[in-house]
């Protein structure tokens, strides 16, 4: 569902990301870890069609992010670290503004964005505008706004970031019950124990390049770990780094 | 290192970081800029020492003139101060995005007072500052006024900036004790845009013209005599018109104490500021933080975008629909609306008062060049509205232009809905424009034809550049709307926008000539109003390329620009 080839992208002559390859099945939660500055925005970026890579490919569903970027991000929604929204549109207006740039018709739409809003508890704030929204809010807001059109893909970059635990909780089963039903989650983060919770697969990224993918199983053979869990196990392998 | 000196080092570093790192773009960039300032200073310059120069030759009244307009320079600088450091010391001392960050160390509250209410006064006067100098430098120029005048500017300009600057801070503390500082922010852009538009009108309605009138001569006279002494004793302007005056003109007055004066408030009104800081600061700043609340939601609005809109696709739709209600809510964007009204009213009124009766020019010959005149004017005034408003149209997506971005859209139906949203109401107003300038002008139809034709051209061409440049160059990050179009782009679309209208100008200028001729003498060229269509074929051939060369332009920046 996911597929990076060769993907790179450098800066002048910094390489932010250097031949990534990676492949994400359908219905699959993808944990994409990393310390600070390994190039987790960077990749995600190039995926949503933000940044063009300097070289390689990066293919969702099937569908070039540059030669059909349209296509692409008709089938993803995407939830960035910093969520910047309109602040002068309420909720509701928000949600039917992106509804609308996904082409959805109008009475799926109003469904959705009351179900979505009733789901992430927004519903007594629909007509409020978002600037006085609370950073939690908006995190669901916009959360709301990628999961409005039903997308086969999730792309989530740092998705527990201001968030409570009840919000966190929510959170997760929210994306098990996405992969549950077919739905591919590709989860940036630091939170070592939210991938451990809930990934299948995690790809650690360390100066640009994936130094490791698998299971966790697979993650602890690498480091050659028996116990410590993932935590110990990401710290082993990016040892030579500067891991936060 | 003293705690002020800690707090004041963020913005010197950054300036000076920003001054040694740069991209040979950003060198050409700042260069342009350099130019075009050197530009306004040799402009300034040279334009009031002619004035000066002229005012001089008038027999004892030019040391009483230069004095009053002396006065008039610097009491417009210090409510332009004023109200800038009003704003400004919001952002600084409310509103600033390191404030969590600063309030929380450990520092001293009076250092952190003195060292925002620096940064207040820097970020405000250097315009003023920058606009002064040229102003300082004629009128030593023309009147002698030699080491000791440049002295005087040196030792009243401080004390002149700290003042309004001192006072904003404490007009600003009070206000935003009272009221949340957001909703404050709107009020003052408001008030200032009213303030601005009251003088504007009350400057074009006095008829400034019938000053150099010789029937009205004797009693401008008397009006000058009578303004030989400030007409307001007690503003810090005054004063420091009252020490430059002393030293250029050898008024009689004693300069000592107007410097005592100006010295003792430029010293007591920041400790007065500072004492308001330390009792109504934290609950200010506690009342700042808080967001407004109420709900958004009108059928008829919603209703009536949607009849507005409702020709256009489904994107374009969404778009315009999201970018009418964000003006709509938005007070520093819709309350430019009123400025735009007075420009109208006073635009039409210039007509209404020209003596073309009066000039021995055939009346309806003279006509005819006025109002071909009056469409580059309305050119102008078009594209001068297209910066406010179709030029900053991409900059406004902001921090959340990551949204289409990532949409399933391309990005052309964004600059398209930009495009359209901007160039009907802006189509309006330049037709607008012309009709009443012309029906007030009385002109020949033909000319009414053509006027109306060429305007309908340039606002296209004008939206496009206003929009396609302002791709080309977005602000994303702005604490203000009102900033984007002082921008390097803003610069850019300018000169494109001149450029243009210049061209158009220059294509009709030829057959206008020809049937202007032709109405002043009769079979003298010949010329029927056939000879206009090649020309009117030309602009539409320009207009093409001003609408398309912008937009493509813009697009391409907008996908190139994410690196």
């Amino acid at each position: 569902m996911i597929q990076l080839e060769n993907l790179s992208k450098y800066y002048g002559k910094l390489a932010a990301v250097e031949s990534l390859n990676l492949e994400i099945q359908p219905g699959e939660i993808f944990g994409f870890l990393g310390p600070n500055g390994a190039g987790k925005t960077t990749t995600i970026r190039v995926m949503m069609g933000i940044l063009k890579p300097s070289s390689g490919r990066a293919t969702l569903g099937g569908y070039d992010v540059v030669r059909e970027p349209e296509k692409a991000k008709a089938i993803t929604g995407f939830v960035p670290d910093r969520a910047f929204i309109y602040e002068k549109l309420s909720g509701r207006e928000f949600l039917k503004f992106v509804g609308s740039l996904h082409r959805m018709d109008s009475p799926r739409l109003e469904r959705r964005i009351a179900h979505l809003l009733e789901h992430f508890e927004l519903w007594e704030w629909r007509d409020e505008l978002v600037e006085g929204y609370s950073h939690g809010m908006k995190q669901r807001l916009v959360l709301s706004a990628s999961l409005l059109h039903e997308p086969r893909i999730l792309i989530i970059d740092e998705p527990m970031v201001g968030i409570d635990p009840r919000g966190a909780k929510m959170l997760k089963d929210l994306f098990l019950s996405l992969a549950k039903s077919g739905t591919t989650v590709f989860l940036s983060t630091h939170s070592v124990g939210v991938a451990e919770e809930i990934c299948q697969r995690v790809g650690i990224i360390h100066r640009g390049r994936l130094i490791a993918s698998g299971s966790m199983a697979e993650l602890y053979r690498m480091a050659r770990i028996e116990e410590g869990g993932l935590e110990s196990a990401f710290l082993e392998l990016t040892r030579d780094g500067t891991a936060s | 290192m003293s705690a002020l000196v800690v707090l004041l080092s963020p913005p010197v570093l950054s300036w000076k970081n920003d001054l040694r790192t740069g991209s040979p773009a950003r060198w050409l960039r700042r260069l342009v800029l350099l130019g075009l300032g050197a530009a306004f200073w040799i402009g300034t310059y040279w334009t009031l020492k002619r004035v000066l120069a002229y005012f001089q030759t008038v027999y004892e009244l030019g040391p009483a003139l230069a004095y009053q307009l002396l006065l008039i320079i610097l009491l417009t600088f210090l409510s332009m101060l004023l109200f800038s450091n009003l704003i400004t010391s919001l952002s600084t001392f409310f509103l600033a995005r390191d404030l969590d960050l600063v309030r929380s160390a450990p520092i001293p509250p009076s250092s952190f007072f003195y060292a925002r209410l620096i940064t207040t006064t820097v970020n405000s006067s250097w315009m003023v500052l920058f606009f002064s100098f040229p102003i300082f430098a004629a009128y030593g120029a023309v009147f002698r006024g030699g080491g000791l005048f440049y002295l005087w500017t040196l030792l009243v300009l401080p004390l002149f900036l700290i003042i309004p600057a001192a006072l904003g801070v404490l007009i600003t503390h009070l206000l935003v004790y009272w009221l949340p500082a957001r909703r404050i922010r709107d009020i003052l852009f408001f008030i200032g845009l009213f303030a601005f538009i009251v003088l504007y009108f009350l400057f074009r309605f006095s008829q400034p013209e019938r000053l150099v009138e010789p029937e009205t001569f004797g009693h401008f006279l008397e009006f000058l005599t009578a303004m030989e002494t400030p007409s307001s004793p007690f503003l810090p302007s005054s004063w420091s018109a009252e020490i430059f005056a002393s030293v250029l003109f050898a008024r009689p007055v004693n300069r000592w104490f107007f410097f005592a004066l100006l010295s003792s408030y430029a010293l007591f009104l920041p400790l007065a500021a500072s004492w308001v800081s330390a009792a109504v600061y934290i609950s200010g700043w506690s009342k700042a933080q808080e967001a407004r609340q109420g709900r958004h939601h009108s059928d008829l609005l919603d209703r009536i975008i949607h009849w507005l809109t409702h020709p256009f696709p489904q994107i374009t739709k969404a778009i315009m629909t999201k970018d009418i209600k964000s003006f709509l809510r938005d007070a520093t964007q819709w309350s430019q609306l009123f400025l735009l009204l007075a420009l109208v009213a006073v635009y039409l009124y210039n007509f209404k008062v020209l003596p073309l009766d009066r000039s021995p020019i055939p009346s309806a010959t003279l006509r005819t060049v006025v109002s071909f005149t009056n469409v580059a004017l309305a050119g102008f005034v078009l594209s001068a509205v297209a910066m406010r408003f179709a030029f900053p149209a991409v900059s406004l997506e902001g921090r959340a232009f990551w949204i289409l971005q990532t949409s399933p859209i391309a990005l052309k139906s964004l600059l398209w809905s930009k495009f359209w949203l901007n160039l009907i109401p802006l189509l309006v107003l330049g037709e607008l424009l012309v009709f009443f300038s012309n029906t007030l002008l009385r002109v020949p139809s033909w000319m009414m034809t053509l006027s109306l034709i060429t305007v309908f051209f340039m606002t296209f061409g004008i939206t496009a550049i206003g929009v396609g440049v302002g791709a080309l160059y977005p602000k994303f990050h702005y604490d203000h709307v009102a900033e984007i179009p002082t921008s390097f782009g803003g610069a850019i679309c300018m000169i494109f926008s001149v450029a243009f209208i210049g061209a158009t100008v220059m294509i009709e200028a030829w057959p206008v000539y020809l049937l202007a001729m032709e109405g002043l003498n009769p079979g003298s060229t010949s010329a029927g109003s056939w000879v206009l269509a090649p020309s009117l074929a030309g602009v539409a051939l320009l207009t093409v390329l001003a609408v398309v060369v912008p937009i493509k332009l813009g697009l391409s920046g907008l996908e190139e620009m994410p690196d």
